[in-house]
C-alpha cells in the first residue's frame, strides 16, 4: 500500500476506536449550585441544612419528612409501634429494599447505623444521645428493629428520619482503627438512596446517578444524573441560573437577587412559607444582661420593620416568639416587642444594673445579612444610649465561642433552621437549661418553670398537652426578653422553568431530586 | 530651610509630581474638613433603610448604600481613616526601620548581618499575608491594622538606610572624620543622616501609597475596622453583592483609593527624580 | 571561585533566615485566641474530649518542645496535618499549587511579552506621545487596588457583557489531571471544551494580576534601556556610525537584560503577593486562598506549612536571582 493509503487506514481505525470509546451521554442532567462545600459524603458526620442534598438523595431513613406543612411518611420502615410506657419503639422494615451494591437492607444495618451515629458523636448524635443509649438498640430479625429510649421523648419520631441507614457489611470491610469506616465513607457511598455516588471532589461537589433499583417506584419521567456543586458567591449562582448553567440553587437569597431571578425568562421562583428563624441570642448570664429591664431595652432597640420590610424587601415575616409562626405551639395573643427607643430608654432607667461598658454584638463572617442585622442593632442601641462593639467569626468559631457563657459574645445573630418539625427544635433546645453548650442554647437561660414546661412537653405524647406547655413557655420567655426574635423566613426557590415535581419541605428545602423531572 | 523650598520649586516644575501634590493636599483638605464638605455628616452612624441603594441624585451625590446612608459623606469620613492609617503606619515603620538600618550599616559585623537577616525574614513572606495573619490574630480593629502594616513595612526603610549608610562608610570624608576621632553619634548626626534624608523621604512617599493599598485590602477581607466605620476597602466589600445594579456603590470608594495612591506615587516619583536620580537604577528601590 | 563563595555565603544565611521565619510564625500561630483543637473536635464534643484530643495531638506540651518537634518533622518533609481538612498539609499545598502556578505563569507571560517591548519602545521614543501616555498608564496601574480592579473587570466583562465567567477556575469537574495545570491537561487529553473553559476563567484573574507587574516591568525596562543608551559605550558606537536599531537590538537589550533578570525576582514577589488578594476576589482555588482561609480558620498547622513553603521559595528565588545577576554582569562579581 502507498504511504498515503496506510495513513488513511490508520486515521480511520483511530477515529473508529475513538468514537466507540466515547462515553454515552446521560439523558437528563440537573446541576444545583450550593453555597456551602460538601466536605464529606458521610451522612452521620453532618446534620446541617447546607449539605442536606447528600443525605436526601444518597441515603434513606426509616421515615421521611415530606411536603409543606411537613408530614412524616413511611420510608424504609412500613410502620412502627410504641410500648405503653413510651420507651420502646419497634419498626417494621419493608421487604426487598436494597443497598446500591445490591445487598438487602436488614434490621442489623439499622441497628449498626444508630450505634454508628452515637459512637461518632457528630451530626444528629447530640440530639439522639439524649434519647438513646449506646448498645441498647436491637435487631429483632431481618426486618424488625427496636429502639429503647432512656426516657419517654415525644420528639423521637420526629428525629428518626435523621438515622440514615448505612451498609453495615460494606463499612465493616473498610474499617480502620475502629473508625466505623469514617475515613472511607468521607469520599464514598454506603447508601441505598434514589441516587448513587459516581464522582466526588470536596473542592467541587458531587455527581450521582439514578439508582433504578430503589424501593420507591420511579415515575415515568426522572432525572438520570444529578450534580451538586459548590458555588460560593450569590452573584455567581444568580448569573449561572440566568444563563442556564444551573437548574436550581438555594432559596434564601437576598431580596435584590430574587427580583433579578424573577425577571429571567428561564427561571421560576417557588415561594413557600418555611421555618427558619433569625434571632439575636442574648447572653442571659453576663451582666448587665442578667437584668430583665436591660434585656427588654435591647428588644425595643431593634428596628424590626426597617430590617424586615426595607432591607429585606418584605420577603420575611416578623416572628416575635421563638417558635415559627406557622407551627403549632405559638401563643397567638403574644405581640412581642416593637421598635421604640423611648420605651428602651425607659426600661434602662428602670434597670437596677447599669450598662457601663460596650456590648459585644457577634455576627457571622461571610453572611452579610447577619452583618447588616448587627449594624441595625448597634444603631438602635446607640440611640438608646448603649455603645456596642461588633465582632465577627466564622460559623464554626462562633459555635465554639457559644459553648460557654464566658466566651460567648453579649449578643449573637444567626438562624435556626428546621432540623425536625417540632417546637422543641426551637424553643425547647434554645431555652432549656440542660441544653447549655449547644449552639442553639447560647442564651444561657435558666428558669426552672420553663424547664418544667419544656420537660412536660417532651415527655407527653398528647398534642394538646404539648401545645399548651409550649405556649406557656413562650409567654414566659418573651416576657423575660430572653432573646430578640426577628423574622421567619420565606423560601424563594429558583428553579429552571422546565422542571416539574419539586416537593418542598422546610427540612430538605426541595433538594430531593427523585420526584423531579423535565416537563416537555 | 532653603533646601526644602528648592526641592519644592523643582517638584512644582514637574507637572505629574505637581498633580500628585495637588491630589494629596486635596485628600488632606477633604479629610480634615469632612464635617463641612459632607452633605449628610450624620450618616457615618445613621441608617435610613427606606432609602437604601438609591442611584446618585441631588440629595445623595454618589447614591446611598445598603443601609440607606449617603455614600459621598461616608467616603469623606473614610478619607480620615485612610490618612490616619497611612501616616501612623509609615511613621512607625520609619521609626523602627531607620535606626535598624543605621546601626547595621555602621557596624559592619555579624550583628549587622543578623539585623539584615531579620528584616529578610519579614520580607520573605508576602507582606499581605503577614499583615492578614497579624490582623486576624489580634482581631479586626483600627489600631491592629496600623500595627500589622508597620510590622510588615519597616524592613524597606531598614534596607534603604543600610545600603546608603554602607556606601557612605566608604566615602573618604567619613573615614577621615572617623580617623580624626569623631564619635559614632556625631558622625551619624552630622554626616550620615543628612545624606540619607532624601531616600527616606522618597521611600516614605511611595510607602504611603503601598500602605494604603494594603490597608484597603485588609478592610476588603473584613480584617479592618469593624462596621459602621466607613473604611474604603470595607465599603467595596459591602458593595459587591449589589452588583451589577448599584455599580456606583463599588465604583466610588475604588476611585477614591486610586486618586489617593496615585497622588502619593506621583509625588514620590517626582521627589525621586529631583532628590536623587541615582536611585532610579537601584535594585533596592522598587515600587511597593 | 567567587561565584561559589557568593552562593555559599547566601546559602549559609538561608537556614537561619528560614528558621527565624519559622519562629515568628510559630509564635504568632500559638498565640491565637481561638482554640482550633476544639474546632476540630466538633460542635458536640465535651471539654474532656477536647482535652483528650489536645493531648493526642501533642499541643499541651511546652512551646519550645513543640517547636523542636515541628522542625524535626520538617526535616523529614512532613509539613504537618491541617486541623481543618485533616489531610497532610503537603498534600493540600500540592493539590492547590498548580492553580496558583498556572495563574501566575499566565500573568507573568502576559506582563513580559507586553511589558518589555513597550518599555523598550518608550525608552527609544523618549518623550513621545506613546511615552507620556504609557507613563500615565503605568502610574495608574500601580495605584489601583487590585481587588477593586478585579471586581470592576467582573462587573464589565462578566456581568454586563457576559464575555467571561464570573469567577472560579472551571465550570464543573476538571479533566482528569496529569499536571494539574488545566490548560496543559486539556491539551494533553485533547479536550477542546475544557481548554476554552479554563482559558475563559483565566482571562480576568490573569489580567488583574498582570496589571501591577506590567506597569513595573514597563517602567524598569524603560529606565534600564535609557541608562544603557546614555552610557559611554553606546555613545561610542553611535559616534562610530552604527545605525540606531542595531545598537538597540545588539547592545542595549543585552545590557538591559541584567536589570530585567533582577526584576524577574521582584516580579515574582509582586505576583505572589498579588495572587493572594486576586485569588480571594475570583474564588481561585490556589495557595493564596488556602493561606487566607487557614489564617481566618486559625488552622495554625496550615499557616505554618504555608509560611515555610512560601518563605523557602521566596528566599530561594532571591538567591537564584542574585546568582544569575552575578553570572550575567561581570561588574558585579565582587562580593
Amino acid at each position: 500500500m502507498s504511504q498515503r493509503r496506510s495513513w488513511l487506514v490508520v486515521v480511520l481505525m483511530v477515529s473508529v476506536i475513538a468514537l466507540s470509546a466515547a462515553p454515552a451521554v446521560a439523558q437528563t442532567r440537573f446541576v444545583f449550585a450550593n453555597e456551602s462545600p460538601y466536605d464529606t459524603m458521610d451522612p452521620h458526620a453532618a446534620f446541617d441544612v447546607g449539605r442536606v442534598a447528600v443525605r436526601l438523595n444518597l441515603y434513606d431513613g426509616l421515615y421521611r419528612w415530606l411536603d409543606n406543612p411537613p408530614k412524616l411518611e413511611p420510608w424504609l420502615a412500613e410502620s412502627h409501634t410504641v410500648s405503653p410506657d413510651g420507651l420502646v419503639y419497634t419498626f417494621k422494615l419493608r421487604r426487598g429494599a436494597k443497598f446500591h451494591d445490591g445487598t438487602e437492607i436488614t434490621g442489623e444495618d439499622v441497628r449498626y447505623s444508630m450505634e454508628r451515629i452515637l459512637a461518632m458523636k457528630k451530626g444528629a448524635a447530640a440530639l439522639l444521645s439524649t434519647m438513646v443509649a449506646p448498645n441498647t438498640t436491637k435487631a429483632l430479625d431481618k426486618s424488625t428493629v427496636q429502639f429503647t429510649l432512656t426516657k419517654p421523648a415525644s420528639i423521637f419520631l420526629a428525629v428518626v428520619p435523621e438515622v440514615h441507614v448505612v451498609n453495615a457489611a460494606l463499612l465493616k470491610k473498610h474499617e480502620k482503627d475502629n473508625d466505623w469506616g469514617a475515613a472511607w465513607l468521607t469520599s464514598n457511598d454506603a447508601g441505598s438512596g434514589s441516587y448513587l455516588l459516581s464522582r466526588y471532589d470536596p473542592a467541587v461537589g458531587f455527581i450521582a446517578k439514578r439508582f433504578a433499583g430503589h424501593f420507591m417506584p420511579w415515575g415515568p419521567k426522572f432525572i438520570d444524573e444529578i450534580e451538586f456543586r459548590l458555588v460560593k458567591e450569590d452573584n455567581t449562582r444568580v448569573l449561572g441560573m440566568i444563563k442556564g448553567d444551573y437548574q436550581g440553587t438555594g432559596g434564601y437569597l437576598p431580596n435584590d437577587q430574587v427580583k433579578r431571578l424573577r425577571e429571567a425568562p428561564n427561571v421560576k421562583i417557588i415561594e413557600q412559607e418555611s421555618m427558619r428563624i433569625m434571632m439575636f441570642q442574648v447572653n442571659n448570664q453576663r451582666a448587665p444582661l442578667t437584668d430583665v429591664n436591660v434585656r427588654r431595652a435591647i428588644s425595643y432597640a431593634f428596628d424590626y420593620d426597617g430590617f424586615n420590610k426595607e432591607i429585606l424587601g418584605g420577603t420575611v415575616e416578623r416572628n416575635p416568639v421563638p417558635i415559627p409562626n406557622n407551627l403549632w405551639g405559638v401563643p397567638k395573643d403574644v405581640k412581642g416587642y416593637t421598635y421604640d427607643i423611648d420605651r428602651a430608654k425607659a426600661e434602662l432607667a428602670k434597670a437596677k444594673t447599669k450598662v457601663d461598658r460596650p456590648l459585644t454584638v457577634g455576627y457571622l463572617q461571610g453572611f452579610s445579612q447577619t452583618e447588616q442585622a448587627a449594624t441595625v442593632m448597634a444603631n438602635g442601641l446607640r440611640k438608646a444610649g448603649i455603645e456596642t462593639k461588633l465582632v465577627s467569626e466564622l460559623w464554626p468559631a462562633m459555635v465554639e465561642r457559644m459553648k460557654k457563657p464566658e466566651t460567648s459574645p453579649d449578643l449573637v445573630v444567626y438562624w435556626i433552621s428546621t432540623y425536625y418539625a417540632d417546637p422543641n427544635n426551637w424553643i425547647g433546645e434554645m431555652f432549656h437549661s440542660g441544653q447549655w453548650g449547644t449552639f442553639k442554647a447560647s442564651s444561657f437561660y435558666k428558669n426552672p418553670k420553663v424547664d418544667d414546661l419544656l420537660d412536660t412537653a417532651l415527655k407527653s405524647t398528647d398534642k394538646k398537652v404539648r401545645e399548651k406547655a409550649y405556649q406557656d413557655a413562650a409567654r414566659i420567655v418573651v416576657e423575660d426578653a430572653a432573646g430578640v426574635w426577628i423574622y421567619n423566613t420565606k423560601y424563594f426557590g429558583p428553579w429552571a422553568k422546565t422542571l416539574e415535581g419539586i416537593r418542598f419541605s422546610p427540612i430538605g428545602n426541595g433538594q430531593e431530586m427523585r420526584w423531579v423531572y423535565y416537563a416537555k | 530651610m532653603s533646601g526644602a523650598w528648592f526641592v519644592l520649586a523643582r517638584v512644582a516644575r514637574d507637572r505629574s509630581a505637581l498633580l500628585g501634590l495637588v491630589l494629596i493636599l486635596g485628600l488632606v483638605v477633604v479629610a480634615v474638613g469632612a464635617p463641612l464638605f459632607a452633605t449628610h455628616p450624620e450618616d457615618v452612624f445613621e441608617l435610613h433603610p427606606a432609602k437604601r441603594l438609591r442611584a446618585p441624585s441631588a440629595e445623595a451625590w454618589l447614591g446611598t448604600d445598603r443601609m440607606g446612608s449617603d455614600i459621598y459623606s461616608r467616603l469623606l469620613f473614610g478619607a480620615r481613616i485612610t490618612i490616619v492609617i497611612g501616616v501612623i503606619a509609615v511613621g512607625a515603620s520609619l521609626i523602627i526601620g531607620v535606626p535598624v538600618g543605621l546601626v547595621a550599616g555602621y557596624y559592619q559585623n555579624w550583628f549587622s548581618d543578623l539585623l539584615m537577616r531579620v528584616s529578610d525574614v519579614f520580607l520573605a513572606v508576602p507582606q499581605v499575608v503577614l499583615a492578614i495573619a497579624i490582623a486576624q490574630t489580634l482581631g479586626p480593629s483600627l489600631p491592629n491594622v496600623i500595627l500589622a502594616l508597620s510590622v510588615t513595612y519597616w524592613p524597606w526603610f531598614a534596607r534603604i538606610v543600610y545600603a546608603e549608610t554602607r556606601s557612605l562608610q566608604k566615602e573618604v570624608f567619613i573615614e577621615s572624620t572617623a580617623a580624626l576621632g569623631a564619635s559614632p553619634w556625631r558622625l551619624t548626626a552630622l554626616h550620615v543622616l543628612p545624606n540619607i534624608v532624601s531616600p527616606i523621604i522618597v521611600r516614605a512617599s511611595i510607602g504611603m501609597g503601598f500602605t494604603i493599598l494594603t490597608a484597603a485590602a485588609l478592610g476588603f477581607l473584613g480584617l479592618g475596622p469593624p462596621p459602621p466605620t466607613p473604611e474604603w476597602g470595607r465599603t467595596i466589600a459591602e458593595a459587591r453583592e449589589f452588583l451589577p445594579d448599584a455599580w456606583w456603590y463599588a465604583l466610588a470608594p475604588g476611585l477614591a483609593i486610586f486618586l489617593t495612591v496615585m497622588g502619593f506615587n506621583l509625588l514620590g516619583d517626582g521627589l525621586r527624580d529631583v532628590l536623587d536620580p541615582r536611585l532610579r537604577r537601584g535594585r533596592s528601590a522598587p515600587d511597593g | 571561585m567567587r561565584l561559589l563563595a557568593l552562593a555559599l555565603h547566601r546559602l549559609l544565611w538561608f537556614v537561619p533566615t528560614l528558621l527565624g521565619l519559622l519562629v515568628v510564625t510559630f509564635v504568632i500561630s500559638r498565640v491565637i485566641p481561638a482554640d482550633p483543637v476544639a474546632l476540630v473536635a466538633g460542635e458536640t464534643a465535651t471539654p474532656a474530649q477536647v482535652d483528650a484530643l489536645r493531648h493526642q495531638l501533642g499541643y499541651d506540651r511546652p512551646l519550645p518542645v513543640q517547636f523542636v518537634g515541628y522542625v524535626g518533622h520538617l526535616l523529614r518533609g512532613d509539613l504537618g496535618t491541617s486541623l481543618y481538612t485533616t489531610r497532610p498539609i503537603a498534600d493540600d499545598l500540592a493539590a492547590r499549587l498548580p492553580a496558583t502556578i498556572e495563574l501566575t505563569l499566565v500573568a507573568m507571560v502576559v506582563s513580559v511579552v507586553v511589558g518589555i517591548p513597550l518599555g523598550v519602545l518608550c525608552a527609544v521614543w523618549r518623550n513621545s506621545l506613546l511615552d507620556h501616555a504609557l507613563r500615565v498608564v503605568t502610574v495608574s496601574g500601580l495605584a489601583i487596588a487590585s481587588f477593586w480592579l478585579g471586581i470592576m473587570l467582573q462587573l464589565l466583562f462578566a456581568m454586563r457583557l457576559g464575555w467571561t465567567p464570573l469567577n472560579g477556575r472551571l465550570t464543573g469537574f476538571p479533566p482528569h489531571g496529569i499536571t494539574g495545570l488545566l490548560l496543559v491537561d486539556s491539551v494533553l487529553t485533547w479536550d477542546g471544551a475544557a481548554f476554552g473553559n479554563a482559558l475563559a476563567h483565566l482571562a480576568l484573574p490573569a489580567a488583574t494580576l498582570a496589571v501591577p507587574a506590567l506597569a513595573t516591568l514597563v517602567r524598569f525596562t524603560r529606565a534600564g534601556v535609557l541608562d544603557v543608551m546614555q552610557s559611554n559605550f553606546v555613545l561610542y558606537e553611535r559616534a562610530m556610525g552604527l545605525p540606531r536599531s542595531v545598537i538597540v537590538w545588539k547592545y542595549v537589550l543585552r545590557n538591559a537584560l541584567t536589570s530585567t533578570v533582577t526584576q524577574l525576582g521582584l516580579l515574582f514577589g509582586i505576583l505572589l503577593a498579588g495572587a493572594v488578594v486576586t485569588e480571594a476576589v475570583f474564588d481561585w482555588p490556589g495557595i493564596g486562598t488556602y493561606a487566607v482561609n487557614s489564617i481566618i480558620r486559625s488552622d495554625y498547622n496550615a499557616v505554618m506549612g504555608f509560611t515555610v513553603w512560601a518563605g523557602a521559595i521566596f528566599i530561594l528565588v532571591n538567591l537564584l536571582v542574585d546568582v544569575a545577576h552575578t553570572l550575567i554582569d561581570p561588574r558585579e562579581r565582587t562580593v
